[in-house]
C-alpha cells in the first residue's frame, strides 16, 4: 500500500517540479523573446533613423555615404532574413520594405542634394572616369581611404558642378527611379501632403513628406528620362500650390540642367513654358526672364543645331515682348545668325521678330510703330542678306530668308502707303519702286548664275536657289517673269530653266500658268 | 543596295519587340512612357503587311484598357498620366482590331472635347500646352468615334488656318516654323473636316516638293536638314491630300526607303546604314503603302490607318 502511495506522492512532486520548470522556462524564454523583440525593434528603427540622417546630411562625402549605406543595407538584410526575422515588428507596405536595395538611387539623390549648383549632366562610359579625373586635376580625397580606385564601383563623377552618370548603371537606375517615383506620386495623390505620425513627433517635416519625396524622386527620374511627362506633371501639381517666386525660378534651373543633356526634350521645353506662364500670371512678366530664356536657346542652339523645339520656344517668347525688346532681339541675335548661315531655324526666328514689327505697324490707338523706322530695319536686313548670299555660296537658308524679305518689302513698303494692313491674296500692282527693286533682284540672279567652277556643288546650288527664288516671286507677281526675260535675254533664261529642270522639274510647270 | 521589301524580316523584328518583357536596353526603359504610340506603330505596320493576326488581340486590347485614366483619356502606359497623344493611339489600336465598341465613347470624347480652348486650339492635356498636332489628334479621334459635333469645328479650323506661314506651310502655333510633321497634322485636320480649300495647294506643294534630296531621293522635314525615312510619310501623305504627289520623284523615294532596311534583322532606320527602330519601320512601310508598293495594303493618308479599317468605321452605324 505504502509503495503506491509513495509513487503517487513522487509523481505529484515530479509534476509540480516539471510544472515549475516549465513555467520558469516559459517565463524566462518569453522574457528572452520579449528582450529579443525589443532589441530587434530598437535596431530596426535605428537603421531607419540612420537612413534618414544619412539622406539629410548634405555635407557627407559621397563615397563615405555609399559605404555607410551599404553597411546599413547589409545589416538590414541580415535582420530581415533568417532567425531574427521572427522577432521583427510587422511593418505596413511601403518604400522601405521593398525588396530592391535602392542604394544607387539613394546615392544619386544624395549627390544631387549635396551639390545644388550642378549645371551640367551627362551619361558617360565608366572607362572615362579616369580621364575626367585627370582633366579636372584631382580625384576625391576619400577615394584611397575608403575603396580602391576600382572602375566597376564608380557610378557617379561629380566635380566643378558637373555630374557624370556611368552608363553601366543607367538601366537599373532609371527603372528604380521610375518605380519609386510612381509609388511616391500615388501616395501623394491619395493622402495629400499629410505628414506621417513619426514625423509629427519630430515637430518638423523632415525629408520624407510625400511632397518632398515626389519632388526628390521626380527630379532623379527626369534627369535620366526627360520626356517622362507624368513626372513633370507631378511637379506642376505641387508647384501650382506654391506662392513663392523662388520655387518657380528653381524649376527653371532644374529644367535647364536637364536640357544640358537632353536639348531636344519636348516635355522639358513645354514645362518651361508652363513655368513662365505661371510666373507671368502670379507675379508679373519680368523682361529679364524672357531675355534669359532667349539667351538660353541661343546657347543650346550652339550645340544642338536647328533644334526645332528650342527655336520654337524662342519664337513663343516673342508674344511676351514689347516692340522695343523685339528690335533689341533682332540686333542682338544678328551676330550669331551671321555665324550660322545654314541654320534655317535661326533665320525663321528673325522672320518671327520681323513679322511682329509688321503687325505693330497697324496697331490702333496711336501706338503704331513708326513705318519709316520699320522700313530702315527691313532694308538693312535685305542688304545684309545680300552680303551673306554672295559670301556663303549656295546656302538654301539664306535664299529662303530672302523670299520672305523681298515679298514683304514689295507688299508693305514698296507699294502700300496706307494705314491699313494689306489683305492676304491682294494682287500686287507694279509701280516704279517695285520695278527698281525687281531690277536689282534680277541683277542678283544674273550674278548667281555665273557658275565659276562647275566642279563645286556650292556654285551649282547657288544657281539653283537663285533661279527658284525668282520663280517663287513670280507666283505672286506673274508679270515679273516677263521682266526677267527682257533683262536677261533668251540664252540666260534658258540656262536658268535648265538648272531648275535638273533638280526641281515639277516647279517649272508654274510657268505654264504665267 | 536593296531591291525589295523584306516583309518577313520586319514582321519578326516587330513581334520580337512586342514580346520583349524584360526591357533591358536603356532606349526601351526610357521609351516606356510612350508605349501606346509604340504599340500603334508596330500594330499598324503588321496590319499593312496583313499580319495583324500574329499578335494576341485579347492581350493587346486588355493592356490598352489598363491605360485609360478616370478622366477618359489614355496614358502612354499603365499608371501614367493621360494625354491626347496616347488617346489617339489607343483609339487607333482598337480600330485596327475592330474593338471600338468596348469604349465608353461618351467618356473619351468628353475628355478630348474638354481640351479645346477659346481660340479654337487644343491643349494636349490639363496642363495647357497648345500645338496644331493636338488639333489634328482631336479631329481625327472624334471623327473615328463619330462625334465631331462635340467640338467647335469652325473655330478649330480657323485656328489651324491662322498657323499658315508665308511659305505655304504650317507650324505648331501661329508664327512657328513650317515643319513637315506639323503640315501633315494641319492638312490632315483640314481634310477630315472638309476644309482643304483653305490651303494654298500650289504654294504648299512647292514647299513640300522642295523636301526631296536630289541625290538620295529621300525627303527631309524642313530646309537644310538631312533626309529621313519618317518624312516619307508626313510629306507624302500631305502631298496626296492636296493632290500634288506627282511633284516628287516617287521611284527615287522608294529606293531610299528600301535602302534604309536592315536586310538581316529586319526593321527600318531613318536613313541607309543607321540603326533601326519601330518608329521608322512604321513610317517606312506606311510611305511604301502611299507609293503603292506591291504587297503592302493601302493606308489612308489622313487617318493613318489601313483603308479597310477606315471603311469599316465610316460605313457602319
Amino acid at each position: 500500500m505504502e509503495e503506491v502511495e509513495e509513487e503517487v506522492k513522487r509523481i505529484v512532486e515530479q509534476v509540480k517540479e516539471l510544472h515549475d520548470s516549465s513555467t520558469s522556462f516559459v517565463s524566462s524564454s518569453s522574457q528572452e523573446e520579449l528582450s529579443l523583440r525589443n532589441r530587434a525593434s530598437v535596431v530596426d528603427s535605428s537603421i531607419r533613423r540612420l537612413h534618414s540622417t544619412l539622406a539629410s546630411d548634405k555635407h557627407l562625402d559621397p563615397k563615405l555615404f555609399e559605404k555607410l549605406e551599404e553597411d546599413l543595407q547589409r545589416a538590414k538584410c541580415m535582420l530581415a532574413d533568417g532567425d531574427t526575422s521572427s522577432f521583427l515588428p510587422s511593418k505596413p507596405q511601403g518604400i522601405d520594405s521593398e525588396e530592391g536595395c535602392f542604394t544607387v538611387l539613394k546615392l544619386f539623390e544624395h549627390v544631387l542634394e549635396s551639390d545644388p549648383l550642378i549645371d551640367e549632366v551627362g551619361f558617360i562610359h565608366p572607362s572615362q572616369f579616369n580621364l575626367l579625373d585627370e582633366e579636372a586635376g584631382s580625384s576625391s580625397v576619400y577615394q584611397n581611404e575608403l575603396q580602391p580606385n576600382n572602375e566597376t564601383s564608380r557610378k557617379f563623377w561629380n566635380q566643378d558642378h558637373k555630374l557624370g552618370i556611368s552608363t553601366d548603371i543607367l538601366v537599373q537606375l532609371c527603372k528604380d527611379a521610375k518605380h519609386v517615383f510612381l509609388l511616391a506620386f500615388e501616395e501623394y495623390k491619395r493622402h495629400g501632403n499629410a505628414c506621417n505620425e513619426s514625423q509629427i513627433e519630430n515637430f518638423s517635416c523632415s525629408p520624407g513628406t510625400p511632397e518632398i519625396e515626389v519632388m526628390r524622386h521626380s527630379q532623379a527620374v527626369l534627369l535620366l528620362s526627360s520626356d517622362f511627362g507624368t513626372a513633370w506633371n507631378a511637379r506642376k501639381l505641387i508647384l501650382s500650390k506654391k506662392d513663392q517666386l523662388s520655387a518657380f525660378t528653381e524649376e527653371l534651373r532644374l529644367s535647364g540642367l536637364i536640357l544640358s543633356n537632353s536639348p531636344k526634350s519636348e516635355s522639358t521645353w513645354s514645362h518651361r513654358r508652363w513655368i513662365i506662364k505661371m510666373i507671368s500670371q502670379r507675379f508679373s512678366t519680368p523682361q529679364v526672364i524672357i531675355t534669359k530664356e532667349s539667351e538660353l536657346v541661343e546657347s543650346i542652339g550652339e550645340r544642338s543645331k536647328m533644334n526645332y523645339r528650342a527655336w520654337y520656344h524662342r519664337c513663343w517668347l516673342v508674344s511676351y515682348m514689347a516692340i522695343e525688346q523685339v528690335i533689341q532681339e533682332l540686333n542682338k541675335s544678328k551676330r550669331w545668325a551671321g555665324l550660322h548661315v545654314a541654320d534655317s531655324s535661326c533665320f525663321h526666328y528673325r522672320r518671327r521678330l520681323m513679322l511682329k514689327i509688321l503687325e505693330s505697324l497697324y496697331v490702333k490707338g496711336g501706338n503704331a510703330y513708326d513705318k519709316s523706322e520699320a522700313r530702315k530695319i527691313w532694308k538693312e536686313e535685305l542688304d545684309w542678306n545680300k552680303e551673306l548670299v554672295e559670301r556663303y555660296v549656295g546656302r538654301e537658308a539664306l535664299w529662303l530668308h530672302r523670299r520672305f524679305l523681298s515679298l514683304n518689302w514689295i507688299i508693305y513698303f514698296a507699294c502700300n502707303d496706307s494705314d491699313v494692313s494689306p489683305e492676304p491674296g491682294e494682287s500686287i500692282i507694279m509701280n516704279e519702286e517695285i520695278a527698281i527693286f525687281i531690277d536689282n533682284e534680277i541683277h542678283l540672279l544674273e550674278s548667281s548664275m555665273t557658275v565659276l567652277d562647275t566642279k563645286f556643288e556650292d556654285f551649282q546650288a547657288q544657281a539653283l536657289h537663285a533661279g527658284v527664288y525668282m520663280l517663287w516671286l513670280t507666283k505672286k507677281m506673274p508679270e515679273l517673269w516677263r521682266m526677267v526675260e527682257e533683262k536677261l535675254g533668251t540664252e540666260k533664261v534658258k540656262c536658268v530653266l535648265s538648272t531648275i529642270a535638273q533638280e526641281r522639274p515639277s516647279l517649272l510647270h508654274h510657268l505654264v500658268n504665267v | 543596295m536593296a531591291d525589295k521589301l523584306v516583309a518577313d524580316k520586319h514582321l519578326r523584328y516587330i513581334l520580337n519587340l512586342m514580346a520583349e518583357k524584360k526591357k533591358e536596353s536603356f532606349e526601351s526603359v526610357v521609351m516606356d512612357h510612350l508605349r501606346m504610340n509604340g504599340a500603334y506603330w508596330g500594330l499598324t505596320t503588321l496590319a499593312l503587311l496583313d499580319k495583324l493576326g500574329s499578335v494576341s488581340e485579347d492581350e493587346v486590347v486588355s493592356w490598352v484598357m489598363t491605360c485609360q485614366h478616370e478622366s477618359g483619356g489614355f496614358a502612354g502606359n499603365t499608371g501614367h498620366d493621360p494625354h491626347v497623344l496616347y488617346t489617339l493611339s489607343a483609339v487607333q489600336i482598337l480600330a485596327l482590331f475592330d474593338k471600338l465598341n468596348i469604349l465608353d465613347v461618351e467618356k473619351v470624347s468628353n475628355y478630348i472635347a474638354g481640351l479645346q480652348n477659346e481660340d479654337g486650339s487644343f491643349s494636349g492635356d490639363i496642363w495647357g500646352e497648345v500645338d496644331t498636332r493636338f488639333s489634328y489628334i482631336a479631329i481625327c479621334c472624334l471623327s473615328i468615334l463619330k462625334c465631331l459635333d462635340k467640338i467647335n469645328v469652325k473655330k478649330a479650323v480657323d485656328y489651324i488656318v491662322s498657323c499658315k506661314n508665308l511659305d505655304g506651310g504650317f507650324g505648331c502655333s501661329p508664327g512657328a516654323e513650317s515643319h513637315a510633321g506639323q503640315i501633315f497634322c494641319c492638312v490632315g485636320a483640314l481634310a477630315i473636316t472638309g476644309n482643304l480649300h483653305r490651303v494654298d495647294k500650289d504654294l504648299l506643294g512647292w514647299w513640300l516638293c522642295e523636301r526631296q534630296d536630289y541625290e538620295s531621293g529621300g525627303l527631309n522635314g524642313r530646309p537644310e536638314k538631312l533626309p529621313d525615312v519618317c518624312y516619307s510619310w508626313w510629306v507624302l501623305s500631305s502631298l496626296i491630300m492636296i493632290d500634288r504627289v506627282h511633284w516628287i520623284e516617287k521611284a527615287k523615294l522608294v529606293k531610299f526607303i528600301l535602302d534604309s532596311q536592315d536586310m538581316d534583322n529586319g526593321g527600318i532606320s531613318d536613313r541607309p546604314s543607321y540603326t533601326v527602330d519601330i518608329f521608322h519601320t512604321y513610317f517606312g512601310v506606311a510611305g511604301l503603302s502611299l507609293l503603292e508598293y506591291p504587297g503592302v495594303k493601302t493606308i489612308d493618308p489622313a487617318y493613318a490607318l489601313p483603308v479597310h479599317v477606315i471603311n469599316r468605321i465610316l460605313f457602319t452605324k
